[in-house]
């Protein structure tokens, strides 16, 4: 009893404001020079966030981009290996797609929705650092079949204002 | 009534006879409780615990079902039930907890401490994953379930997730000097572990996430104890004590949560890590790919600076930790033979097996003398040597390292 007594929400406020966070300033939308933009000519169909911060882009014939957003990468700091899927992976949304390691962090990155992996970005392997220089675009890590469009409306996907929006919530 | 603690002990029934089990953890059994047989109205059920972890061949479903039903029967007047009660509400000492206790407590909401009894490193890595991934978090809600883990693993080398054995260890020496290989499920680089060495783990939210927070601390609490002693962070933000390295740290972001361990060298045996980590570099044998390199550090144990036994480090970081928080976090004990689910159990046989430890690293291309190979999940996909392709890459060493390849002058 009296050493649960002791369960009370005690404050964190004691602790510095996270410094990695503070640099997560910048933007967060898709590059569009680069081919997850560039895909079909008139653009993506749709751009959406995740609350674990991967981005997806999807086109009009099914097909989809997905990286991990401006944010997480300047959060995680310097990448140095990134791991990717295999190649005809089915995936479910919410299901490991592959990870990210920057000093000395391995973190998870998520599928936001289901489909099919066709095709991995192979210049990471060499390149990490590329997460770092143009996540939301040149840093692509893989390309999807969507099973199908129609999940690009799930609620749990943020639009790019949402997500923004969800950002300065975490972190005021 | 008296709060998630006692409300889960009679499933498991390890109440009672905790303090006798303390003594017990030996292979022995410790001694002879049938001496106050008469006068002791716990001997009974003190014996049955005494059997009970004494006793390899006993399942424990089997424990658990005995114990609940004798447990209801024992007390001669509801004065001694409620004096046992009382006994145990304010016995502050650790409990041993079992699997359905872990897990009721790492789904609810809270923070606590775990100190795991096992030497066994695939298990202490799988109870932290465990922890890690059924830790209950709420987006937007503020994350006060933060869990603290300490474990000390037997003789092992351990890696990080993204890197690739052969490069980092001298896993012949490894093998013949007793030392297990291990692969983390965090990043990272080489560390080498014995029983002088505590492994803690800081688990908290992806957002509070923080890279230095509980080293910082840990400096904080450590010279707060033994004050005058030289410890600090250096830029990569490891624990130093007089310019030596104590420390590594590794990290694991998931699901809106993460987690930071590091190792504390208390009173190692350093003399005998020497041969196990490959150096940066080694003739005749080049590496590419995108494993992550290890910095390689000199270390030191912080036994010098008044810290003699792995248990006085975790001493002082519970208390640090109690005393950060405001909150006296409750500490838990588990155990291997007592602490089961069947996650864990599925997690450690992962961990341990071949699979995990060959064949699932990043994909390299290994140069020996002028001779190429190039290797993807543990089997060779290329190499200028004729007839090795689709070979498994461990066989391939074996038969290296015997010498079938011409002389090279080197292992691998």
């Amino acid at each position: 009893m009296l050493r649960n007594a002791a369960y009370s929400a005690v404050r964190l406020t004691t602790r510095p404001t996270p410094r990695l966070f503070l640099r997560a300033q910048s933007t967060n939308a898709l590059t569009n020079s680069q081919i997850p933009f560039t895909f079909s000519k008139s653009g993506p169909l749709a751009v959406k966030y995740t609350a674990q911060h991967e981005w997806i882009a999807a086109h009009q014939d099914g097909t989809a981009f997905v990286g991990i957003t401006k944010y997480a990468a300047d959060a995680l700091g310097d990448a140095t290996y990134v791991e990717l899927p295999e190649i005809d992976t089915e995936l479910e949304a919410g299901e490991s797609l592959g990870s990210l390691e920057s000093v000395k962090s391995a973190s998870e990155i998520y599928s936001p929705i289901a489909g099919t992996v066709v095709e991995v970005n192979e210049s990471l392997n060499d390149s990490p650092q590329l997460i770092n220089q143009d996540p939301t675009g040149e840093a692509w890590i893989a390309k999807l079949r969507v099973s199908s469009l129609d999940d690009m409306q799930n609620e749990d996907l943020m639009s790019l204002e949402q997500y923004e929006k969800s950002l300065e919530e975490d972190h005021h | 009534m008296f709060g998630i603690v006692r409300g889960l002990k009679p499933a498991c029934g390890l109440s009672l006879g905790f303090k006798i089990y303390c003594r017990s953890l030996g292979s022995a059994p410790p001694f002879d409780l049938d001496l106050d047989a008469q006068n002791d109205k716990f001997s009974d059920l003190n014996n049955m615990y005494t059997e009970m972890f004494t006793n390899d061949g006993l399942e424990p479903s089997k424990l658990l079902t005995s114990s609940s039903k004798s447990a209801t029967h024992i007390y001669d007047s509801e004065v001694d039930e409620l004096n046992a009660e009382f006994t145990e509400t304010y016995d502050f000492s650790p409990k041993i907890i079992c699997g359905q206790e872990l897990t009721k407590l790492v789904e609810a909401p809270g923070r606590f401490i775990i100190q795991s009894l096992s030497n066994n490193p695939y298990y202490n890595l799988a109870v932290e994953d465990y922890v890690f991934k059924n830790t209950p978090v709420v987006k937007g809600h503020t994350f006060l379930n933060e869990r603290l883990l300490f474990y000390v693993n037997g003789k092992c080398a351990v890696i990080g997730k993204n890197q690739t054995p052969w490069k980092e260890l001298f896993l012949q020496n490894c093998k013949s000097k007793g030392y297990r290989y291990v692969r983390r499920l965090s990043g990272g680089g080489a560390v080498v572990h014995d029983l002088g060495n505590v492994n803690y783990s800081y688990l908290t939210s992806r957002d509070a996430f923080q890279r230095e927070y509980f080293n910082q601390k840990i400096v904080g609490w450590l010279k707060e104890a033994r004050p005058g002693t030289q410890f600090d962070l250096n830029e990569r933000g490891d624990i130093h004590l007089d310019g030596f390295k104590v420390s590594g740290s590794a990290f694991k972001i998931a699901r809106g949560k993460s987690y930071h361990h590091g190792t504390m060298l208390v009173d190692s045996d350093l003399a005998s890590f020497r041969g196990l980590l490959k150096p940066a570099h080694i003739d005749n044998v080049s590496w590419s790919g995108g494993s992550v390199d290890s910095v390689r550090s000199r270390v030191k144990n912080i036994q010098g600076a008044g810290f003699k036994k792995t248990g006085d480090f975790i001493d002082i970081c519970v208390q640090g930790f109690r005393t950060t928080l405001q909150e006296d976090v409750p500490l838990y004990l588990i155990d291997e033979e007592i602490t089961q689910t069947d996650a864990i159990m599925a997690t450690t046989g992962h961990l341990a097996s071949d699979e995990w430890l060959y064949d699932s690293g990043p994909k390299f291309v290994i140069a020996l003398g002028r001779e190429k190979l190039s290797v993807e999940k543990g089997l060779i996909a290329d190499s200028t040597i004729p007839g090795l392709a689709g070979q498994h890459f461990t066989s391939f060493v074996e038969s290296f390292n015997k010498g079938k390849f011409g002389d090279f002058d080197v292992n691998i």
